[in-house]
């Protein structure tokens, strides 16, 4: 399973083979640039964005239910919302676009007419998630650029965030040292847990992906936090071997999805982000397994560690791995709710 | 104040924004206008959490008394008759945090097992007072975080337009935060400071005060704009420029049988 998944990902991103060096020499991709943050450098008849902007609402409502019915995908009324948000960020004064103008009125928006033909297109035909169409997601209070080859971070994994705060209120000396994120994808969590440390904590965010890597990277410098977040290229724990048994906590939301589940999964998912984010192998378990030895190893004692998983039966599948196969290596262990009650965190802390 | 009393307007103007989740009960049976009312209190319950009593008003004067129990819910089981000081107003000069921890957040279902399996932006927002049953959710942005403050400064409106405290007419002298969002040329408005609008966070205080006060004069903007030191038309302005005031106030007009203002 694991290595049709490496070919699978190299399908998806071509140029960059998977299996590099981990510290390979070779220009890191450029990110793109998300919409909402380029300059207004296109003008368009105020009428022309309008008669735009009826079509695409005529696209999204022709939706219906069909893709929610086909694979619980997003439904009129949701398209509707995103294409106001493609509003927001593409045009640079979007309350313009609403008020009875002049004809003749010019607004100045990010992206040609042409392309934002293009891109609602791409999001009702393609079925392009919204969020690589505006290449953004806003995920708790920050605002991340993503694009195809990274994760869109989903609001789920808000909660992690949350849980290590707790942690670090509990015991201050967490507070102060390093962190670890494994499988950063945008770098959401790595940044989210580098923001809650504050100024004493460090946080290293991996990624076996070059795109991920670097995208993490410019979001990183986004929210100034160069000197607080490194991002490190590599295998989970392999690029962090200088500092084993340093750890103060380890965050990780890794691929967890059981492999013969991938292609059912609503088309934006499987058709589209990358399947090296998502693939647990048979039970997607395989992952998870392999990060719960890399924080036995890698965290201080009484270090803290939080993973996402598939939920219910696969966190306590975890717990039970954790328990029997690991005796001794944590304690405090626990299984915590994400915000719709789903059994899907497993926390606990180094023995 | 001995007991505030709890108005729900049911038919909400705002559609799917507001609505009680329980007791499902009061939705489904009765159409109109309910007035939910405090126990008289001698003690109270740790986690602040109160019981209600839901109550159908028999006639809309004498409050309380001839008032049928429609059903009632504990959100503490073994607590039936709970005691809580908090006066209606005291909700709204509460901090976020504070209001926040007498709040369960619900946010929506997501069918399915979630997490990397889906890509929609479950964002939206549901809170629901406990206290008082109120909800208010919010869902028009991407981020929960934003969601989760709209839906608050929406629960704060909520609490306003539905918590009525009683008012001693022979007494009253407008409370500051009342005083705040009168336009500055109130005869009662000593300092000169400038009038809070309706999209300032302030203003909820000053509408519930408003609306008590209202109430208190069986609705006539003549007989309350004399309390405030306002001509008639300067007050009907002022309630005229918040919707949710407007339609709180033309509700409970059109309930005395009085035109509603336009
Ligand atoms: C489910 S995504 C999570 C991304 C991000 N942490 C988030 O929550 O949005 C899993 C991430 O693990 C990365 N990954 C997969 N296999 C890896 C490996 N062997 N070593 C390091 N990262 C890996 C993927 O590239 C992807 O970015």
């Amino acid at each position: 399973m694991k290595s049709s998944r490496a070919s699978l990902s190299s399908i998806l991103q071509p140029v960059f083979s998977l299996r590099r060096p981990a510290f390979c020499s070779a220009a890191p991709p450029k990110p793109q640039t998300p919409l909402h943050l380029r300059p207004p450098a296109f003008r368009a008849a105020l009428s022309d964005l309008q008669r735009w902007q009826a079509w695409a609402k005529t696209q999204a409502s022709s939706v219906g239910s069909t893709f929610s019915a086909l694979d619980g995908g997003p439904d009129s009324s949701l398209l509707l919302r995103e294409l106001n948000w493609l509003v927001e960020d593409a045009v640079e004064h979007p309350a313009l676009l609403s008020t009875e103008n002049k004809v003749t009125a010019e607004v100045a928006i990010r992206a040609q007419l042409e392309e934002m033909y293009e891109l609602w297109r791409q999001r009702i035909e393609e079925r392009r998630p919204f969020q690589y169409v505006v290449g953004c997601e806003h995920w708790r209070d920050l605002i991340l650029s993503v694009e195809e080859g990274v994760l869109i971070p989903r609001p789920e994994t808000e909660t992690i965030v949350d849980l290590v705060d707790h942690a670090v209120k509990a015991d201050e000396e967490l507070r102060e040292g390093l962190w670890a994120d494994l499988g950063t994808g945008s770098g959401a969590l790595g940044i989210a847990v580098a923001r809650i440390l504050g100024g004493g904590g460090r946080v290293l965010a991996v990624d076996l992906s070059p795109v991920a890597a670097a995208v993490a990277r410019y979001n990183v410098e986004r929210y100034c936090l160069e000197a607080r977040v490194s991002v490190r290229v590599g295998s989970w724990f392999d690029p962090l071997k200088d500092v084993e048994g340093e750890l103060n906590g380890v965050v990780s939301n890794p691929p967890y999805i059981p492999s013969k589940n991938i292609h059912s999964l609503q088309a934006e998912v499987s058709r589209h982000e990358p399947i090296l984010a998502l693939d647990g192998g048979a039970d997607g378990m395989d992952d998870l397994i392999h990060l719960c030895h890399g924080a036995a190893s890698m965290l201080k004692p009484r270090g803290f560690f939080a993973f996402e998983t598939n939920g219910e039966i696969q966190s306590k599948l975890v717990l039970d791995y954790i328990q029997n196969e690991m005796e001794g290596s944590f304690c405090r262990l626990e299984i915590v709710s994400d915000f719709a009650g789903i059994q899907r965190f497993v926390t606990g802390y180094k023995a | 104040m001995a007991h505030s009393i709890l108005r729900s307007f049911l038919r909400f103007p705002s559609g799917g924004v507001c609505n009680f989740t329980k007791p499902a009960c009061a939705y489904s049976r009765w159409h109109g206008s309910f007035y939910f009312y405090r126990r008289a209190n001698n003690s109270r319950i740790s986690d602040g959490v109160t019981s209600f009593h839901f109550v159908k008003e028999a006639s809309i004067r004498g409050y309380p008394s001839g008032a049928i129990v429609a059903c009632s819910r504990n959100y503490n089981s073994n607590v039936t008759s709970t005691f809580e000081t908090v006066d209606g107003s005291e909700y709204l000069a509460m901090t976020d945090e504070k209001l926040m921890s007498q709040c369960e957040m619900d946010t929506f279902k997501v069918s399915g097992p979630g997490g990397q399996h889906r890509n929609k932006r479950e964002s939206a927002v549901r809170l629901k007072h406990l206290p008082t049953g109120i909800t208010a959710q919010a869902s028009e942005d991407r981020s929960q975080h934003k969601n989760r403050a709209a839906a608050l400064s929406r629960l704060r409106k909520l609490l306003a337009l539905r918590v009525r405290n009683t008012i001693d007419l022979e007494t009253y002298v407008p409370p500051p935060e009342l005083v705040q969002i009168l336009p500055t040329k109130s005869t009662i408005r000593l300092d000169k400071g400038s009038q809070i609008g309706p999209n300032n966070p302030k203003f909820a205080l000053g509408m519930q005060a408003l609306i008590d006060l209202i109430f208190a004069v069986g609705g006539s903007v003549s007989d309350a704009a004399k309390k405030l030191g306002l001509s008639t038309g300067a007050l009907s302005r002022l309630i005229l420029s918040d919707d949710s005031l407007r339609q709180a106030v033309n509700e409970f007009r059109v309930e005395k049988g009085m035109k509603p203002l336009k």
